[in-house]
Order: C-alpha cells, then sequence, then structure tokens
C-alpha cells in the first residue's frame, strides 16, 4: 500500500522541515502544498524530502489540501494522509491510521475528544468545538457520533478520496469534509489523536471568532451546487 | 408632483434598461421579467400611494411607506447575498485555475 502524506503549509519556512522529517519514517512520499508563501516554505521542504506543489496565490487550506490529494492520487497514492504543517499532529499515530485503514476502514478521522489528552488546548477552544458540534449535528447534519468538529487529521483512501468532492478553500473544508463522508456509504471511524497546541500554532490558528466565518462559509456553499 | 414625475422617469429609465440588456443577452428572459415587475410595481405606487397602504393593512406593518422601506430592505439583502455568492463563484474558479498550474507537471492518472 502506498501512503502519502499532504501538508498543506502557508508560511511555514521555520517549521515545515521538522514536520516532514517526523512524517517521513511513516509513509512512501511526503507532499507539500505551499500555498503561495512568500517565505523558504517551498525551498526548506524540497531540501527535507518533499514532493513540493506550489500555489501562485494564496487559496486556504482546504484548497491546499485538495490540490495535494488530488497530487497524491496521480502520484499513485493507495492511501492519502491529511495532517498540519504546523507540528501540531502527532505523526506517531499515522501507524494507528492505516491500521484502521487496513481492517477496512475508508475514512479515518483523528479525534481530540476520544480520551488522548489534548496538550495546551485552552479552555475557549472545548466550548467553540462543543457548539460546533452541535450546529454541525443541526445544521449540517453530521453524525452525532462524530466527537471532533474540526479534525484536520486524516486518512482516506484513495477511491474515498476520488469521492469526497470538497470545495470549501479555507476553514470550512474540515465540516464540508465530515458531512460529505458521513452521509455517504463511505466506512468512516475516529481514533483518538493528541494535537499540540503551543504559543507559537496557537498564534497562527483558528481563533473563536473564525466559527463565524466558517459558518457563513458554510452558508455561501450550500448555494453553489 | 414633481417627485412623482421625476421617479417615474427613472422607472422607465430603469424599464428601458431592463430591455436593453436582455436584448444584449445580458439579462435572462426571467430576470428581465422580474425586473420589469419591480419598476411597474414602483411606478402604480409612485401615482397610487393608497396601494401601499392597502398592502400594509393587509400584512399588518401599518403604513405603506413602511411596507415599501421593509420589502427594500429586503430586496437589498438578497442583492448583497447574491452579489456573495457571485464571488464565491470566482474565487472558486480562480482556486481551480490556480491548482491547475500548480499541477501542470503532472500528468492525470487514468
Amino acid at each position: 500500500m502506498k501512503v502519502i502524506a499532504v501538508i498543506p503549509a502557508y508560511f511555514e519556512g521555520s517549521r515545515i522541515a521538522h514536520v516532514i522529517h517526523e512524517v517521513k519514517p511513516f509513509v512512501d512520499e511526503v507532499v507539500v502544498v505551499d500555498d503561495g508563501s512568500t517565505d523558504i516554505t517551498t525551498k526548506t521542504a524540497k531540501e527535507a524530502g518533499a514532493i513540493v506543489f506550489r500555489h501562485a496565490v494564496n487559496r486556504g487550506q482546504g484548497a491546499a489540501l485538495r490540490t495535494g490529494t488530488e497530487a497524491a492520487l496521480r502520484l499513485g497514492a493507495d492511501c492519502i494522509i491529511h495532517l498540519d504543517a504546523d507540528g501540531q499532529h502527532d505523526s506517531a499515530a499515522i501507524p494507528l491510521f492505516l491500521k484502521e485503514i487496513e481492517a477496512g476502514s475508508e475514512v479515518v478521522f483523528g479525534s481530540r475528544f476520544l480520551g488522548a489528552e489534548a496538550i495546551g488546548m485552552p479552555k475557549h477552544r472545548r466550548y467553540v468545538l462543543a457548539l460546533a458540534k452541535t450546529f454541525n449535528r443541526f445544521a449540517l447534519g453530521i453524525s452525532s457520533q462524530v466527537t471532533d468538529p474540526q479534525s484536520g487529521y486524516r486518512a482516506m483512501t484513495a477511491q474515498a478520496a476520488r469521492t469526497i468532492d470538497f470545495r470549501q478553500d479555507r476553514m470550512a473544508h474540515c465540516s464540508e469534509i465530515l458531512r460529505l463522508v458521513t452521509r455517504s456509504s463511505l466506512r468512516w471511524k475516529e481514533i483518538p489523536t493528541t494535537v499540540r497546541y503551543t504559543e507559537d500554532t496557537l498564534a497562527k490558528g483558528q481563533k473563536a471568532t473564525d466559527a463565524f466565518v466558517i459558518v457563513w462559509q458554510l452558508i455561501l456553499g450550500a448555494f453553489q451546487r | 408632483m414633481i417627485i412623482q414625475f421625476l421617479l417615474t422617469l427613472i422607472a422607465l429609465a430603469g424599464f428601458a434598461l431592463v430591455w436593453r440588456r436582455a436584448s444584449q443577452g445580458v439579462l435572462s428572459r426571467i430576470e428581465s421579467i422580474s425586473w420589469s415587475l419591480l419598476w411597474i410595481a414602483g411606478t402604480i405606487i409612485v401615482w397610487q400611494p393608497e396601494v401601499a397602504s392597502r398592502l400594509a393593512r393587509l400584512v399588518g406593518v401599518g403604513r405603506g411607506v413602511d411596507v415599501i422601506t421593509y420589502l427594500v430592505l429586503a430586496f437589498v439583502c438578497i442583492l448583497l447575498f447574491q452579489a456573495f455568492l457571485a464571488i464565491d463563484r470566482l474565487e472558486r474558479k480562480l482556486t481551480d485555475l490556480v491548482r491547475a498550474d500548480a499541477l501542470r507537471d503532472l500528468a492525470p492518472k487514468e
């Protein structure tokens, strides 16, 4: 089984090499999509051994993930892993994702709420995620079995990746992917994963107010098909 | 009286512009008819304000001018939302172009 990790990156010149080195032992290839950064992200990622694709202009994390997913499919991936470029996701969990894929799951989501402790997660983030879970359930019809409404750490088979037609370019892609997967006939599962929050990642990561932006993006997206 | 003529002239200009754009293929038939009905309704209310008052009483708003204000507000909100949707469509097309450019050296897999 050829496993390719897809990492969207935007101004991650200082962190991307470390993430690539951590992920590489668990996968066959690492695809990095530089989402229009003007720093050394592309150069650093190439030097660290990743296959790099570059967006000429910034299009958002969802758009970069989709570009990376399409690239992985063209490179012959049997299994695709999505993870963040800031080092929040614990790469040691990749074998656990692969084990579930080999056991028959077509999509596996990492969850911060299944027992594995999220390190350094601010309390207000928990409340926002609880609200997001309620919103996902009632407004988007996402199964109540989903414990993490905004998980960016996931694995999927190539066939599932071809089926999941996510079109949200920016932050709303997590909810969109969850909706598409849980409302389809794809076999999916959540597994506990550890997420490490640091001052650095929190400064660049999502803010509580981004929840409103995500809702607005999902409303616009609902009228686009 | 002057304001009524002025508003009628504006409505006529709007009406003419709608059908000019329709003949140029910019507006669809349904859009053209909808816009025309809007301009005609506006002209009727300018000359027969009691129509708006009757409508206001019918929906329980109170004054005719209030019901017009609410309708205009709803109309502006719809237009604004349409504009947001158009921007979102353009953004998605831009993403498709950026993606095609990023993957240009990677042949599509059968």
